[in-house]
Order: structure tokens, then sequence, then C-alpha cells
């Protein structure tokens, strides 16, 4: 009897609680809502408001959808921008390496010439166009004559007679000169030794020459801008 | 006993109310129809209760049960394009109104007994005084 009483207070209490939450929760709907403007409109407007929002609505979703979809492709676009960026940017420092535009280092030659003491005879810049010629026939990379970088568009140069200054792009060098070129070792030097090589011919004339095999030669960068002005 | 139970309930119930997050406006109707189906229960509880023939399993399944199927039904009138929630809330109503009479009647009754039974005894003292004057 009392253990009957005790679950009917039980479930009484909770059904007493279920039903006071619920009003209660109302009562706050109630009062937050704007009941005023809903109800200061008749049901049609209402009703066709309501169908303007579900169209809008709609519209919007369908927006969306096609946002999303161009977002997709904007990103796989991006992704294979980067791709190209990337291959781009390979191809750009390949070039450049190409061009001479760049530090290089590599197994290569060092060669010295030394005028020595000869007084009536001297390196003039047809000797050393030669070397550079033979350097690139031999298959060299990369050239430099002191530090100056050789490239395709290159000029070794005198001004005035057979005695002056040996210029290459406008900067003057003088002895010894130092030619470094970065290729098979083996086929450079065969190039300039040898029989006939012209390195053989200097050394007949008196120079003093050495070849010196080295595995880290290092040539840096052209050092002027390179630009057309002509070209087209 | 289920007084207690009755008061703690309530206030547990306001405190949970008051506290619970916002319902969406849509949802409010359904709730007021289960609202008013639960008070409907509570009343015919009470009715049963002076009539003394109160069931708890009665009382309960009412409760829920109602509430449940008001909102169903109010679904399906939004579904059916037709406001079946105002007959619900015409038949739970009514159905309030013949409780609270039957509540009504049972207290007025006992009152206007409890009235005429002082009333007798008064009369019994004034005659018992004036036979002893």
């Amino acid at each position: 009897m009392k253990k009957e009483k005790i679950v009917m207070a039980v479930t009484i209490g909770i059904s007493a609680f279920i039903l006071v939450a619920i009003i209660f929760m109302q009562f706050k709907v109630v009062e937050k809502t704007d009941r005023i403007s809903i109800d200061a409109m008749t049901e049609s407007d209402l009703r066709s408001e309501l169908i303007s929002w579900r169209e809008k609505y709609d519209e919007l979703q369908l927006q969306y959808q096609d946002t999303l979809v161009k977002i997709q492709e904007y990103k796989e676009e991006y992704k294979s921008d980067e791709e190209t960026e990337k291959l781009l940017e390979n191809e750009l420092t390949e070039l450049k390496t190409l061009l001479g535009e760049t530090n290089v280092h590599g197994q290569g030659i060092i060669i010295t010439i030394n005028e020595g003491n000869l007084q009536n005879d001297k390196i003039n810049y047809e000797d050393l166009l030669y070397i550079v010629n033979e350097l690139k026939a031999a298959g060299a990379e990369a050239i430099s004559i002191n530090d100056n970088r050789v490239i395709n568009r290159t000029g070794i140069y005198t001004i005035g007679t057979e005695s002056g200054f040996i210029k290459i792009d406008g900067k003057r060098i003088l002895a010894p000169y130092i030619i470094k070129a970065i290729g098979n070792q083996t086929y450079l030097e065969g190039a300039l030794l040898g029989n006939g090589g012209y390195v053989d011919e200097l050394r007949k004339w008196g120079f003093e020459i050495q070849i010196e095999r080295n595995d880290d030669v290092k040539i840096d960068a052209y050092s002027n801008s390179l630009s057309n002005k002509y070209m087209k | 006993m289920i007084y207690l139970a009755i008061i703690v309930g309530c206030i547990l119930g306001a405190i949970l109310g008051i506290n619970a997050p916002m319902i969406s406006y849509t949802y409010s109707t359904y709730l007021a129809i289960a609202v008013v189906a639960a008070l409907d229960s509570v009343f015919g509880g009470i009715s049963s209760v002076l009539k003394k023939n109160f069931d708890l399993k009665i009382f309960l399944s009412g409760f829920f049960v109602n509430s449940i199927l008001s909102i169903l039904l109010t679904i399906l009138g939004q579904k059916l394009n037709v406001d079946i929630y105002l007959a619900t809330i015409f038949v739970f109503i009514s159905r309030m109104f013949n409780n609270l009479t039957i509540i009504r009647r049972y207290y007025v009754e006992k009152w206007s007994e409890q009235l005429e039974h002082l009333r007798k005894i008064k009369a019994e003292t004034d005659t018992n005084q004036s036979n002893n004057s």
C-alpha cells in the first residue's frame, strides 16, 4: 500500500514537472516572439510572404550549390596552377643556368697562362678566343676568363693595336689569364693538349701554361645585365 | 505526500522551463496543443479523484497519449491544410469545462452541506437555550 503510494506520488510529480516545464517554455517562446508583426498580417499576406521567402531560399540554395562547384573548380585550377608554376620555375632556372646567369660549379679544368718574361710576344685576344672556341667545341658548359663569365654574347676583343688591352664585354683583363671551364675533364684537356693542341703551340712559343684538373670548379654568374634592344 | 510531489515537480519544471533554450515558433503550436491536452487530463484526474474512481494508469496514459495524439493531429492538419488543432482545442476545452463543473459542484455541495449542518447545530443550540430559559 505504501509502495503504491510512493509510485503514484513520483509519477504524478514527474508529470507535473513535464507539464510545468512545457508551459514555461511556451511562455518564454510566446513572450520572445514578435507576435504583433505576425498578427498584423492577414493569412494570405503571410502565405505569399512565405512563398516568396521559399522561392528566395530555393534560389539562394541553387546559387550556393553553383558557388560550391565553382570553388571546387577554382581549387582544382589552383592546384594545377601550382604545378605549372613549379614546372615553369624549374624551366626558368634551367634556362638561367644555360644562359649563364647563375653561379655554377662542377668538374672541369683551370688553365693558367703566364706571359713570363717574354718581351716581344704577348698573349693577344685571338689566343684567348681560340682557346675558348676549342673549349666550347670540346663541350665546355661554362667558361670564365679571370672570373669574367663567357656566355654566348660575350665578345673578346682588343682596342687599338695588337699590343693594346684585351677586353671582355668591356672589362679590361690583364695577365696572368686564368681560364676556368666546366665540362668533361678528359675532353677539355684533350682539346687543348696533344697533337696540334693550341696550348702546346703556345708552350712552344714560350708561354708558361698550367692545366689543372679540378673536381669542383666554381664559376660565377654573368655580371652584366642581359637585355634586348633590337631583337624582336 | 502526493501534494508535496506535485509542488516539487512544479518548481523543478518551472526552473527547467525558464532555463531551457528557445524553441522555434513553428513548434510552439504543437507544444501549446500538448499543454492543453495535458491540462485536460489533469482536470479529468482531479474530477475522478473526487468521484473516487481515480486510476493512475488511466491518468498517465491519458496524459501522454492525448498530448502526443493532439500533436500528431495538428501535424496531420497542417499537411492536409485543415486546422484540425481547432477541433482538438475545442474538444479538450469543453471536456475541461465539464470536469471543472463536476469539481465546482462537488465543492459547492460540500460547502452548502456544511452550511446546512452549521445552521442545524445553531438552531439546535437556540432551541436548547430557549428551552432552558
